[in-house]
């Protein structure tokens, strides 16, 4: 009787890998859309979203793609590789999408990209940095973004030229994403002669009581600089107990990220102003179209946008651009045509080009931005600064204790 | 005898056929993966369901395979399909070295123990980043772009472990790991060395359950600490994927897996899409309640219980 | 020097509310006989009681304990009697089926939580959130002294509750010796089902008194069922007094370790403790004091 059982439950256990799945509509043209919509990163992934969105309206209204509508299939990575793996599966399977975009947190675009890598479809990254991506000689994955260890490029002449610090602690986030900017970093500060003291990975941001031992000794080191590598929650924790604990060093310097995010001002408050970050874009360069996509962005949605967000609006337009040039919708002509990508975004140009390790990597300045009165000001390049860069800091006269 | 033997040629026809009649790559993907659990879920079962060591830790020996293979592949650059071959052996090597530690202890202090030693390896993966990756993982191109070689490897692994178990069951050692799960005292009064018998299960279970990680490995060729070491999804679903099915016996882990890869699919698809998205979001609590009836109603699994179904279905007619 | 102090302040602060999850837990063991593989989750729930009132009805986190406890209670009597408890009666080859069981109560609550709140990362941000007072150099986190204190009083209470009152002696009796216990005219039934009950307040407690401390999510709860059992095993089971060395010593090692070995390592200073002692002192710190 047992094995009438077992062929039974085989039986039904098939009956249910041979159910039909759903159908899929065919008339758009479909593009996926990765990002964290849910979970400890949703933050970023909602300004992309929107910044994604928005561009899709214009683009649509100025007419789509030869005469198709463009369509994005969000999908939610939850911050987990994965879940983004298996997204990405679903996305490339099911909904057979032409080819695929976004790409937030490092780790976990890393194993996004070897899902669209052995599916053979193109991936376009606009913010995962992390170098390790494009130094595998994937080709089908282009990077919009620069890589984590060019974060610092901007930077570096405002500490030779302004600051000139003796030396720095470095605390970072230990994903992917933090850990690579840390060793990048590192390296720039020992280029520079400026001696790196301390190199502290931290994963249990949610936990603030721990960084004040961290903090402690961070106090103790006395350091003139001290970088961050930090998504939104413990950038806002770090500098709320650095106010805490009066810790004065002469500049906070935050690695993007969660330090340019209008929530990081929001709830840092006080402690957020004069904090100086790396940032890829500010609405105030002299880029066509930057400003206005600021603008939009801000009446349409009632809220500021930062890097993130434009790299999500010029990665639509990037795909746009390529998906009219591409001979048919076959992966291998959509690749040849990212390829030949050579175009100015709101972002910056976008041309993909191989150099080093790296492929198919787009290559940008990057700037330094000051929170000031409450709002996120380019400070440098000096050429292009917005506003006067404030140096040295009194932080606690900044911090509301004088 | 010769019935069994005719139903196991039955189901073995039937799974080399399956996938040549089932082309869509989604099922055959759920196919590997139920093939996967057969093996882990047969592989807990010789440890704890015969020999009665009750393991919350399967997750060391699939982790320790699947990484043996990445680290083979990623930094060595030879074939994955070389690890495969060693992660069963650098499993046994891991379950020695927990078995030296675990079995000073019986009853739930070994079960603690062994879900203690699950976080430590997690962590030892997380944190050993030369060796690891640490939290980035280990990501590789597959071998093969179709999904057919890697059913007939699953297949090939699956009917092994079946076979072995069996074998071993059916011998003196099989005799020994009941008796000391039964009294562990009896069995060594009686001259059976428990400490090597246990050791001898442990081994068995852990080659398995770690060529079956570094087949993970190969086929989903991304791998994390928090992936491969994961405590719910690994140690605890294969205790799961063997209650379900029903511990101490033969095919019922192979059942369960399945029964549970099934489904858990079904509701992760949202019922083939038929049901509102907000299903398939709840598929772990699916997965969660199914624990909680089993282990209430069932708690000898579908196919232990099989008696106690057939009067219910009976009676109900 | 100061960094050793505030390492070791930071350690004891946390480790005065690890205490408090670790009691309810040993309880639960000692008196079940069974480890609770649900305990963090349970905490978790309480955290999301915690808030939705300070949300919906601006309740101060520390004012809502006295709505989680009660809330938990009544969680803890109903999975007891109805899920636990029948399992006492079901003859299976795993001995271990209730352990299964609040594995499955674990995944539960979590997938519940996740599908009413989402995966989003919560907080509660009172005036007090992140807010540091200074002694003597060292720095003290005002949420989580506060939480401390809070502790260390439900700790007297629950003593003079098991020292003082019949309820009380019945479970340390049933804790110490069941079969003892029920021969001396105890219903253990009836007592398992306080107990959990009692173990879930006590966990819900700690969890009220973590939020303004900590981001809340689903997926929180996992963490601390690892702390609560690595926790006990280090007390002894069953004992409470062995919990809250258990509790300290676990703070303690935790945050020494994040401070002098690396952030990273933090976790695993707390598992090759817990190995350590499972191995040479089963039976834990109790067996050392005898209490």
């Amino acid at each position: 009787m047992t094995s009438f059982l077992q062929i039974l439950l085989v039986g039904v256990a098939l009956a249910t890998f041979l159910a039909p799945g759903p159908a899929t509509a065919q008339d758009a043209i479909k593009v996926g859309i990765v990002l964290p919509l849910t979970g400890d990163q949703a933050k970023f992934g909602e300004i992309e979203k929107l910044s994604f969105y928005l561009a899709l309206e214009e683009i649509n209204a100025a007419g789509g793609i030869k005469g198709k509508k463009l369509q994005f299939l969000f999908a939610d990575d939850t911050g987990n590789p994965e879940v983004g793996r298996t997204v990405m599966e679903k996305l490339i399977k099911k909904d057979k999408v032409v080819m695929l975009g976004g790409g937030y947190a490092s780790a976990v675009t890393y194993a996004m990209a070897g899902v669209a890598q052995q599916n053979r479809i193109p991936f376009l990254i606009n913010t995962g940095s992390a170098d390790v991506i494009t130094e595998k000689g994937y080709d089908y994955i282009f990077r919009l973004n620069p890589t984590v260890s060019d974060y610092t490029s901007g930077l570096e002449s405002f500490l030779t030229a302004v600051v000139k610090p003796k030396n720095v602690v470095i605390l970072h986030e230990s994903s992917l994403f933090g850990a690579e900017g840390a060793k990048a970093f590192k390296n720039t500060c020992e280029k520079l002669g400026i001696k790196v003291l301390m190199v502290e990975g931290y994963e249990g941001w949610f936990r603030a009581f721990d960084f004040q031992p961290l903090l402690m000794r961070v106090k103790q080191a006395n350091p003139d600089l001290v970088y961050m590598i930090s998504y939104l929650r413990d950038a806002t924790l770090l500098m709320q107990l650095a106010r805490e604990m009066k810790l004065t060093p002469k500049l906070f310097v935050g690695g993007a990220a969660g330090f340019t995010l209008p929530e990081f001002a929001q709830e840092a408050g006080k402690a957020a102003e004069k904090v100086i970050s790396v940032t890829l874009w500010h609405q105030s360069l002299p880029i066509p179209g930057a400003r206005e996509y600021f603008d939009k962005f801000k009446a349409t949605y009632q809220r500021d946008t930062e890097y993130h967000g434009a790299e999500a609006y010029a990665a639509a337009y990037v795909m746009t651009d390529v998906l009219k040039r591409a001979k048919s919708l076959a992966p291998e002509d959509i690749k040849q045509a990212l390829k030949e990508t050579d175009m100015q975004t709101v972002f910056g140009p976008v041309k993909f080009v191989s150099y080093g390790k790296m492929t198919n990597q787009n290559r940008l300045n990057t700037y330094v931005v000051q929170w000031q009165e409450g709002k996120l000001r380019l400070i440098w390049p000096a050429d292009l600064a917005q506003a006067k860069y404030v140096y040295p800091v009194d932080w606690l006269k900044e911090w509301g204790f004088k | 005898m010769k019935r069994n033997q005719v139903i196991s040629a039955i189901i073995a026809v039937v799974f080399i056929i399956l996938p040549l009649v089932v082309t869509s790559d989604y099922y055959r993907h759920l196919a590997i993966l139920a093939l996967m659990w057969v093996v882990i879920g047969g592989s807990w079962n010789l440890l704890a369901g015969y020999t009665g060591q009750i393991s919350f830790g399967h997750a060391i020996f699939f982790g320790t395979g699947a990484y043996t293979a990445g680290i083979l592949a990623d930094k060595l650059g030879t074939s994955a399909w070389l690890g495969m071959a060693l992660g069963g052996f650098t499993a046994v090597l891991a379950g020695l070295v927990i078995g030296f530690i675990c079995f000073r202890l019986r009853g739930p202090y070994f079960a603690l123990a062994t879900i203690a030693a699950g976080e430590i390896c997690r962590l030892i993966a997380v944190n050993w980043e030369s060796l690891t990756n640490g939290m980035v993982g280990v990501l590789l191109i597959q071998t093969f772009r179709s999904k057919l070689p890697y059913y007939y490897v699953a297949l090939a692994l699956a009917a092994a472990s079946l076979l072995v178990f069996n074998l071993v069951m059916k011998s003196k050692w099989g005799f020994y790991f009941v008796s000391i799960r039964e009294d562990q005292d009896a069995a060594e009064s009686l001259g059976i060395n428990a400490a090597l018998y246990k050791n001898l299960s442990l081994a068995i279970s852990a080659f398995f359950t770690g060529t079956a990680g570094a087949f993970y490995m190969n086929y989903m060729a991304f791998i994390d600490p928090e992936v491969v070491f994961s405590l719910p999804y690994i140690s605890i679903m294969a205790i799961l994927v063997a209650i379900i099915g029903g511990v101490a016996t033969i095919w019922g882990p192979a059942v369960g897996a399945l029964i549970m890869v099934g489904i858990q699919e079904t509701f992760r698809s949202a019922i083939f899409g038929l049901a509102p998205k907000w299903v398939s979001q709840s598929h772990a609590l699916v997965f969660g309640l199914m624990v909680i009836f089993v282990i209430l109603y069932l708690a000898n699994g579908v196919v232990g219980d099989w008696p106690k179904i057939k009067r219910l279905v009976v009676r109900s007619r | 020097m100061t960094v050793f102090f505030q390492t070791l302040v930071s350690g004891i602060l946390i480790g005065g509310i690890y205490a408090l999850i670790g009691m309810g837990m040993t309880l639960i063991m000692g008196v079940m006989g069974i480890i609770n593989l649900a305990h963090g989750q349970l905490m978790m729930v309480a955290m999301y009681i915690t808030f939705v009132a300070y949300t919906f009805f601006h309740l101060d986190p520390y004012l809502s304990l006295f709505v989680a406890m009660p809330c938990l209670f009544f969680l803890g009597v109903a999975i007891q009697k109805f899920l636990l408890n029948p399992l006492m009666e079901v003859e299976t080859i795993i001995p271990q089926n209730q352990v299964l069981m609040t594995v499955g109560i674990a995944i539960v609550l979590t997938e519940i939580a996740r599908f009413i709140f989402s995966s989003t990362y919560r907080s509660v941000t009172t005036s007090y959130t992140g807010k540091v007072f200074f002694l003597g150099g060292i720095s003290f986190n005002v949420a989580m002294t506060v939480a401390f204190l809070f502790a260390v009083t439900l700790t007297i209470v629950l003593f003079w509750f098991l020292l003082k009152t019949d309820l009380g002696r019945s479970i340390r009796a049933t804790a110490q010796d069941k079969e003892a216990a029920i021969l001396m005219g105890v219903n253990s039934r009836r007592i398992t089902i306080i107990t959990y009950g009692l173990g879930a307040a006590l966990v819900a407690s700690a969890g009220s008194l973590l939020i303004p401390i900590f981001y809340l999510f689903p997926d929180i709860g996992r963490p601390f069922t690892t702390k609560a059992f690595v926790i006990t095993i280090l007390g002894g089971m069953g004992s409470t007094v062995g919990a809250i060395f258990g509790g300290l010593t676990l703070g303690i090692a935790e945050s020494m370790g994040a401070t002098y070995i690396g952030m990273s390592y933090k976790e695993m200073v707390g598992l090759i403790i817990f190995l350590l002692v499972l191995i040479f002192l089963p039976g834990g710190l109790k067996r050392l004091t005898k209490v």
